[in-house]
């Protein structure tokens, strides 16, 4: 008795270097995204439990071995409940490893997707995503039908030849813009312009990807060992939802773009090729566009925003692209990627 | 009672049950979870779906998460979840009302 459950600020050292030790006691490292941090003490000040929030998420949770058993992470994730009720979330996510998920379908958490061995994917709502797929199959069409996921951060000619090429070889073509928040470019806009960009093709579908599809800047890494592990689990774990929500829209196929720079797309491409075909969907990788013998690429475009040289986008973004950020009312959008410390991985 | 905004009342703790109420779409929409649910199940549905009923709610996603909670408690929490939903919990408590 006597234990304290409170909110650990990013500024209290010493209870911040404890967090890290229990993590690291119980085989998991600090999640680099974290919002939010509590921990349960005991009467001499000990750590015995911890739990963290990032966005919709609930990540970090471990008790201290001396201390299981007594229902202490019952009531860390009572209080992160809490905390994102009054942040006016509760429509929850997380991810934890197999051996848990019963304990946390004892919280009200459901399975959405997993991938064997390694990775559980958590919502509190039990028809969260049957409803999502439900919704999906409204803009069902018939004929041939293909997808395309894609951050488009921002669109540019390159995504245009992806889906151009994508439209002309199937009947339809369903395009998913990631809906989470992961740059300085929001959302609504990225959506904007992708369907200003895609207005001229009848057969193009945009939808968003809702919380089911994640970005790889916030996709959890703490209790995955290394790096390529975290991106081969990430890529895995989008293939089983993608794989879920493929039969809602008939999709046999995706096209995604070939990418030879970056050595996580160059993972994720590659773990793609493999899984798709096993859940009976055809697997295109497109060749990237080149202007001036260069590949297009948005982080190319981002970069060149960074560096003051907004004219130098205009080769490579679509007419409509570029009339968005030639616009004052992108000021605010181009002061904030020129913000940005890092502007190329998103 | 009209439900305004998601509230959340109660804990996952042992004997305890967690109750969030969100604004619905026309009738009452409870997804339950219980450790008791084989025992206790139709029980703990029928007094959440009563207590909201005494509260005059007719439209909510109700999500209660129970870890083996009594009658009373339950309605605590529903009570408590639906008073918060309304901005009802600070004052205007039918105190011999609709809570009794």
């Amino acid at each position: 008795m006597g234990d304290t459950l409170t909110a650990i600020s990013p500024r209290d050292t010493r209870a911040q270097r404890q967090v890290d030790a229990l993590l690291e006691q119980e085989g998991i490292r600090r999640d680099g995204n974290l919002d939010y941090t509590c921990g349960l003490f005991d009467q001499d000040w000990n750590l015995a439990a911890t739990g963290s929030c990032f966005g919709n998420t609930i990540r970090c949770l471990a008790v201290s071995g001396s201390r299981q058993g007594e229902g202490l992470l019952n009531q860390v994730v009572t209080h992160l409940m809490e905390v994102q009720a009054e942040r006016g979330n509760t429509h929850l996510f997380l991810y934890t490893k197999p051996k848990s998920a019963k304990f946390f379908g004892d919280l009200g958490f459901y399975e959405i997707a997993r991938v064997e061995g390694s990775l559980v994917f958590m919502e509190n709502r039990r028809r969260g995503f049957s409803d999502y797929c439900a919704a999906l199959e409204k803009t069902r069409r018939e004929g041939t039908s293909a997808a395309v996921v894609m951050n488009a951060n921002p669109f540019t000619l390159g995504h245009l030849h992806l889906v151009e090429r994508a439209a002309a070889e199937n009947d339809n073509l369903h395009l998913f813009v990631l809906s989470e928040e992961a740059g300085p470019i929001p959302f609504p806009v990225r959506k904007r312009l992708v369907e200003a960009g895609t207005a001229h093709l009848p057969n193009v579908v945009c939808h968003s990807s809702g919380p089911y599809i994640i970005s790889s800047a916030t996709f959890p890494s703490y209790f995955l060992k290394d790096e390529d592990t975290v991106i081969r689990t990430h890529a895995a774990l989008d293939l089983e939802v993608f794989g879920k929500i493929a039969p809602s829209l008939n999709i046999t196929r995706r096209y995604v773009g070939e990418e030879k720079a970056s050595h996580v797309t160059a993972l994720y491409n590659e773990s793609m090729a493999a899984r798709l075909p096993e859940l009976g969907i055809g697997c295109r990788i497109v060749p990237r566009l080149e202007v001036n013998s260069r590949p297009v690429s948005a982080s190319t475009v981002r970069q060149l925003i960074h560096g003051g040289q907004l004219e130098g986008i205009r080769p490579l973004v679509p007419e409509t692209t570029w009339s968005y950020f030639a616009s004052p009312e992108a000021g605010p959008v181009i002061e904030a990627i020129q913000r940005e410390n890092n502007v190329i991985h998103y | 009672m009209e439900i305004l905004k998601p509230a959340i009342a109660g804990t996952l703790e042992s004997s305890d049950a967690q109750v969030t109420v969100e604004p619905g779409e026309g009738g009452i929409e409870l997804s339950l979870t219980s450790s008791v649910m084989n025992q206790y199940g139709r029980q703990i549905k029928a007094t959440v779906l009563e207590t909201l009923e005494r509260l005059d709610v007719s439209s909510a996603r109700v999500t209660v998460v129970d870890k083996g909670a009594l009658d009373c408690t339950l309605k605590a929490r529903v009570e408590c979840a639906v008073f918060r939903s309304c901005g009802a919990s600070a004052a205007n408590i039918p105190w011999g009302g609709a809570v009794r």
